[in-house]
């Protein structure tokens, strides 16, 4: 697949989840997203990022249901004397702050690709040729990403057996301390590397060239259309205070969140 | 022919007081030209200086000129050198920016805008060069170190370079993927190439090598391609065969792994108070991991690991990720204070020959010198299990030397030590017992 195609979908799916105030269309869109990166990365490889977006979303649910309390159906109440916590925790919160949780779970699935499906040279050679460097040094610094993370386990450790004992947050300059400096060393013989092997000479090249197969415009295709769809159908918008009620759904709105499900043929397709 | 031409080239780092080289004067000629020289010598700045990342990329004060295949270093970019002199560094993992080999090998020949139907059949070339043809489409990651080298020698060949210079390639490598890359440098000199290579394992290059250059203290002499004399050093005596004192750690049916991949499997071993062992196999064989459930830092899946209460002295296979105090003395110090012993830290920094390096801020230091400052740094005082992740990586004659010294005192001391390691005369200077770790079995 192209990053290209993936890049359109995915900013479509961004355009819907972010600007509609509407739940359904939210759940589709984030629906969608989980059933084409099921398709073309496997279930298998999601299961981190499932992890992360289920932890993420409920801390948004949570939050607006601990902090807003405003809507007509009670279903608890804490004392007002507990600062920032006291008051009234309501259907209405709950159901609102699910919606956020589901925009921003939504959000991570639809950005997913980017890293589970594509290489970092794959982002790379889909930019424009005036972004090509910019594009090297991200992907040089991806790279980077892992060891940072063995470093951590690696530091971590070692300080542990030289005595350090997590104490607070101060405590933890000892670890995240070494692994910032050892971060920063390993960018700077990353750069030197760079260097020594030409990179800023001038515009730059690629080895491989970037195709647009048939699928690839069918997705950027669909997913231009679900934008207009979308703008042009007007969706109802969903406010669910001060009493909850179920979201408007209306046919081009949706017709457009369904086109959001391409990939799930494209992708497999494509293997 | 002489392709690089050195005349009273002295030179220094941002802020420092001392020249970092001084007064070089150097003829490189076609062929192979070897480096050696003690940790901190001044090596890598030498090296350095062939392609222009000293002064261009470092900053810093020069003074005298340097020419290369015509080029006058000191005016023209290093991105521009680089058509000129490829270069390999030290780190195999802290030089690769995409993650398939090819594209890899490509980057320096997209960064010259070379058309794309050329770009193909020089990296098919460098592969080959490299003797790493084999690996052309996997992914970086997927490597041994040694692959990993080969890949970035094949990423310098690219640019078909004049000269290649290669600084200490094999540090961070075993024995087996060492000995892959200097074949591959020895094959790029055959085919007429010229390589000036820094490295501590001179016997095989200097058979084939046509010059010797020795940098200490920022100096350079150059010589015929003989074995320099060792420096001048007590004999190292053998530790007499210890009585096994009490058992410090045991395992008793060990499995261990990440996730659904299992390292070690049933593993039953032991070691005692003054007692060396040594950890040998192959890389990925499970010895890192075997140090790590006997230090506690790991939890085995089955099984049971104990030891005796007592410090541990680790030392993890990235060292020098550990230093960050503003000095050297500083990070004994702590240590020293953490384990409430009294001894002062100047008695390992001795005991290593960094007394010198004290004050000095740890990451200041070259690759050798840090690799000894984190030994200074989990060592001092009296451990009672000391377990070392290839503690000689990188190390010149004289710092090994140094080390061995000090783990037979430590032994004597009544420390139970384990080292895990591909260095033969460390294991045959101090091991009372080896212990192949492969496949996940210990035998």
């Amino acid at each position: 697949m192209n990053a290209r195609s993936v890049a359109a979908w995915s900013a479509a799916c961004l355009f819907i989840v972010l600007f509609t105030t509407n739940p359904a269309y939210k759940v589709l869109v984030l629906a969608a997203a989980i059933a084409s990166l099921a398709a073309g990365a496997g279930l298998n490889r999601m299961r981190g990022l499932f992890s992360a977006v289920v932890l993420i979303a409920a801390f948004a649910t949570a939050l607006n249901f601990a902090s807003a309390h405003l809507g007509r159906t009670t279903l608890f109440t804490l004392p007002q004397q507990i600062p920032a916590l006291g008051g009234p925790y309501t259907l209405e919160a709950l159901a609102a702050g699910l919606s956020g949780g589901i925009t921003v779970g939504a959000a991570i699935v639809a950005a997913a690709p980017f890293s589970l499906m594509l290489a970092s040279h794959d982002v790379m050679d889909a930019l424009p040729a005036a972004l090509s460097r910019t594009g090297a040094a991200i992907a040089a610094s991806l790279n980077l990403v892992p060891s940072v993370a063995a470093s951590f386990v690696q530091v971590s450790e070692a300080q542990r057996l030289r005595g350090w004992k997590p104490r607070g947050p101060r405590s933890w300059a000892e670890v995240v301390v070494p692994v910032v400096l050892t971060s920063v060393e390993g960018s700077i013989q990353l750069a030197e590397s760079m260097e020594a092997r030409g990179f800023g000479s001038g515009p730059r090249t690629s080895l491989k060239a970037t195709h647009m197969h048939r699928t690839d415009w069918i997705l950027v295709a669909t997913s231009a259309a679900a934008v207009i769809a979308f703008i042009a159908g007007k969706a109802a918008d969903w406010y669910p205070y001060p009493t909850l009620h179920p979201p408007d759904i209306d046919t081009v709105p949706l017709a457009a969140c369904l086109l959001l499900f391409t990939p799930v043929m494209t992708w497999r397709s494509r293997g | 022919m002489a392709i690089a031409r050195i005349t009273h080239l002295s030179y220094w780092y941002p802020n420092a007081q001392d020249a970092a080289l001084q007064d070089v004067i150097l003829q490189i000629e076609d062929g192979l030209t070897v480096i050696a020289g003690p940790s901190g010598g001044g090596k890598s700045t030498l090296l350095r200086v062939l392609n222009g990342l000293v002064p261009h990329f470092h900053g810093g004060r020069i003074a005298g000129s340097i020419e290369v295949n015509g080029m006058d270093v000191i005016k023209t970019p290093t991105r521009r050198l680089a058509r000129t002199v490829g270069f390999v560094f030290q780190d195999p993992e802290l030089q690769t920016v995409y993650d398939v080999v090819d594209r890899e090998v490509a980057f320096g020949l997209e960064n010259i805008a070379m058309p794309r139907t050329e770009m193909a059949a020089r990296v098919e070339e460098a592969l080959h060069s490299a003797g790493v043809s084999h690996l052309a489409g996997r992914r970086v990651r997927t490597l041994s170190g040694g692959e990993r080298q080969r890949v970035a020698l094949a990423s310098a060949l690219a640019m078909r370079p004049r000269l290649v210079v290669l600084d200490e390639p094999t540090s961070q490598l075993d024995p087996e993927g060492a000995a892959m890359l200097l074949d591959a440098t020895l094959r790029l000199v055959q085919q007429g190439r010229a390589a000036v290579i820094a490295e501590h394992r001179l016997e095989r290059l200097l058979a084939a090598a046509n010059a010797l250059v020795t940098v200490d203290k920022g100096s350079v002499i150059t010589g015929p391609p003989t074995p320099p004399t060792p420096p001048t050093t007590h004999p190292i005596a053998r530790p007499a065969p210890s009585q096994p004192g009490r058992l410090a750690w045991s395992m008793a049916g060990v499995t261990a792994g990440f996730g659904d991949h299992t390292v070690l499997d049933a593993i039953d071993a032991a070691g005692h108070q003054g007692e060396v062992v040594a950890l040998c196999g192959p890389n990925g064989g499970g010895k890192t991991t075997l140090l790590r459930l006997i230090a506690g830092a790991l939890s085995p899946t089955n099984g049971t690991v104990e030891r005796r209460p007592g410090r541990i002295a680790y030392l993890p296979q990235n060292p020098t990720a550990l230093l960050h105090r503003p000095t050297l003395r500083a990070e004994v110090a702590m240590t020293l204070e953490r384990a409430g012993e009294p001894d002062e830290p100047d008695v390992i920094l001795t005991q290593l020959g960094l007394a010198h390096l004290a004050g000095r801020y740890p990451r200041d230091l070259s690759t050798g010198e840090r690799q000894r400052a984190a030994l200074a740094a989990v060592l001092p005082g009296k451990p009672a299990l000391v377990l070392l992740d290839e503690p000689t990586r990188g190390m010149d004659d004289a710092a090994r030397d140094a080390l061995t010294r000090l783990i037979a005192h430590l032994k004597e001391s009544g420390s139970a030590i384990v080292l895990a390691t591909h260095d033969q005369d460390l294991r045959n200077a101090l091991a009372d017992r080896v212990l192949r770790v492969s496949s996940g079995k210990v035998t």
